[in-house]
């Protein structure tokens, strides 16, 4: 490659690493815990309730009744029931219910019911393996707020196609690191000298980029395909299929089972002789997902699915209508459908479901090492900044650059921090608890960041935050046993471990933020000065690798 | 940069689309193996493109060489559909 190409291309590696910094490393350190997310639900949820695995007494007629007595499902949305599984012991029941608004005023008054022209409410009920309802799900949403952090940033409605963006720029970043760094790729493969800061964070860098780059060009891809997949999808249906959207979702072998709506009441009834049919029909697959169409009413249909256990990423499912029993869908003609087979395959790769928890850990430990890759691309940028002489400095730019690393970065991991604390002290009885908890974590977020702006000795405050961070989630796990170890024990006991693994993965990341500080802060700026670290001479490295007799002159 | 980033974001998008396009245009294989292949080698070459775009020294060069890539294969997209 020409050496101004590769200059070029090197300034461009540095800029969009910059750009997008703050907003992948969100996404990493949310997507690195969300791998834990249902041990996270359970962690926060769990030791509140008895835990019992009285799986066979399970019936879900008896349960929709109950559903049904204490409230008014809303026919035109969801209502979905998950049994409970080896990992997660209790079960649960999502459903809309309906909110009669003006003239109903025997109807009781919720907390929720804050927006009068929405005509429903969501609702979550946590429910016994015996099928008891034991309490409201939506207060224990801990683990899915930081997986919807990962997704969508909290953002309606544009945040998925944001995040998108963000991570089309992040698989232009790797693939332009691969370019810049191809030469050295295999010479310098283990190379990490640990002496020099600057060599320090550049071999960091690449060691990390490099050994981890499978895995960081599968979730490149694998994010922009849940994101940004619509792009693509319009342009399908548009080019080769004349706009009939429904024709290329039969090609990708979607399958509609739709019954219209007969508006005559019906109540849901006959769901376990259903079940029973439906684990002959689907054979090996555990059934984990039941679902309910137009809940209620005469049309109403109901989907059990699960995974085929035999076969890797494969999803089955069997569709009823209710009244008569008779089926509608059986996944057979599409089940090994390219399209649909492959997209399994990619989100499994992403959520690294397919073996165990040993593929999980590796992927966290490589999540959180790519935040480590921001965090070092990040640093070299402010040694590169901080050695042009003062009148080609941009002051604010440089200040803004070291605000977005020590409060965007550092406080991302101190407000997850205060909100697994939140998640274990405020009490579950507190209404909109969930909520309280997202808001607290935006503030502690928002607060980190005007703090990083203010204080100017950027260095001493990044080593200091870094530490209480790695104190707040050491306390974590002293919490949880000060305060539920009973409730933890009975958890033991019943065989589940989701408060240990949680509690793992918060220590493990203390020790990380107490390393980096006392490794990476408490000499970095010093450094700086010293020695100085320039994108002409990363470029110039790579240059001289390529064409040993060009010197490039800067 | 932002030149170069607009030039390989909106040319490089229309290049994947229309690479992918005519890929399922032209091979001869089942549907829905034809769409996945398509999905596979869209995002990719998308980042690509803007990975080439950065690699101009000029932005004026990087619209022109995408610009030139562009054309054929939009070319090829209105010949292979009226042909259809």
């Amino acid at each position: 490659m020409k050496r101004d190409a590769l200059k070029a291309l090197t300034n461009a590696h540095a800029w969009v690493g910059l750009i997008i910094s703050t907003i992948l490393f969100i996404i990493f350190f949310a997507g690195s815990l969300s791998l834990f997310r249902e041990d996270i639900i359970s962690w926060e949820r769990d030791p509140y309730f008895t835990v019992s695995d009285d799986v066979e007494n399970f019936s879900f007629d008896a349960l929709i009744s109950q559903v049904t007595q204490d409230y008014k499902v809303h026919t035109h949305g969801y209502f979905i029931l998950q049994r409970p599984t080896a990992e997660q012991p209790s079960s649960n029941i999502y459903f809309e219910e309906e909110i009669v608004t003006q003239g109903n005023l025997g109807f009781k008054q919720d907390s929720q019911l804050e927006d009068p022209v929405d005509d429903h409410i969501d609702r979550h009920l946590i429910i016994s393996p015996d099928g008891t309802i034991l309490g409201d799900g939506n207060a224990f949403d801990w683990g899915n707020f930081l997986y919807h952090l990962h997704y969508n940033l909290h953002i309606p409605q544009v945040g998925l196609y944001f995040v998108g963006l963000v991570t089309l720029f992040f698989f232009v970043a790797l693939l332009s690191g691969v370019v810049i760094h191809w030469r050295k790729i295999i010479s310098k493969f283990f190379q990490y000298r640990k002496d020099g800061n600057k060599d320090k964070l550049l071999d960091a860098h690449n060691l990390i980029g490099v050994m981890g780059l499978p895995f960081h060009i599968m979730y490149a891809f694998s994010g922009l395909v849940f994101n940004l997949l619509i792009v693509y999808q319009i342009s399908y249906a548009v080019a080769l299929y004349g706009g009939d959207q429904a024709k290329l979702f039969k090609a990708a072998g979607v399958v509609d089972v739709h019954i219209e709506e007969t508006n005559i009441a019906v109540p849901v009834q006959g769901i376990d002789k259903l079940y029973l049919t439906a684990k002959e029909s689907l054979g090996e697959v555990a059934i984990t997902r039941i679902s309910i169409d137009h809940f209620g009413d005469e049309s109403a249909s109901v989907t059990f699915r699960g995974d085929d256990k035999s076969q890797f990423s494969t999803r089955k499912e069997v569709t009823y209508h209710i009244v008569s029993g008779r089926e509608l869908y059986l996944t057979k003609n599409n089940y090994d459908n390219d399209i649909r087979g492959g997209l399994a395959v990619i989100a499994s790769l992403h959520f690294g479901d397919f073996a165990g928890y040993s593929l999980r850990i590796l992927f966290f430990v490589l999540g959180i090492g790519t935040c480590y890759i921001i965090l070092t691309g990040n640093l070299m940028w402010l040694q590169k900044r901080a050695n042009l002489r003062s009148e080609k400095q941009n002051k604010f730019g440089l200040r803004l650059v070291k605000a977005m690393t020590t409060g965007g970065f550092i406080g991302t991991i101190f407000a997850t921090a205060v909100g697994f604390l939140c998640a274990r002290l405020l009490p579950i009885e507190l209404v909109d608890r969930s909520d309280l908890i997202g808001q607290i974590f935006f503030a502690c977020l928002a607060a980190s960041l005007i703090a990083s702006l203010l204080i100017k000795a950027q260095q001493q405050f990044a080593a200091i935050f870094l530490k209480i961070t790695a104190l707040a989630l050491a306390m974590i796990p002293v919490l949880d046993w000060l305060m539920l170890s009973q409730g933890i024990v009975v958890m033991f006991k019943a065989g589940h471990f989701d408060v240990v693994i949680v509690e793992v993965m918060l220590l493990s990341l203390a020790l990380c933020c107490w390393l980096v500080s006392s490794r990476l802060f408490s000499s970095t700026e010093t450094v700086v000065n010293e020695q100085p670290i320039s994108l002409n001479e990363l470029a110039e490295n790579s240059i001289a690798e390529v064409m040993p007799s060009v010197k490039v002159i800067s | 940069m932002w030149s170069r980033t607009f030039a390989g974001f909106l040319l490089g998008l229309l290049i994947s689309i229309s690479v992918v396009l005519n890929l399922n245009l032209l091979l001869p294989i089942k549907e829905d193996t034809m769409l996945l292949i398509g999905l596979l080698c869209a995002f990719p070459i998308w980042a690509g493109m803007q990975v080439w775009a950065y690699s101009f020294p000029s932005a004026k060069k990087a619209w022109l060489k995408l610009t030139f890539v562009l054309a054929p294969s939009a070319l090829l997209n209105l010949l292979l559909l009226s042909l259809r």
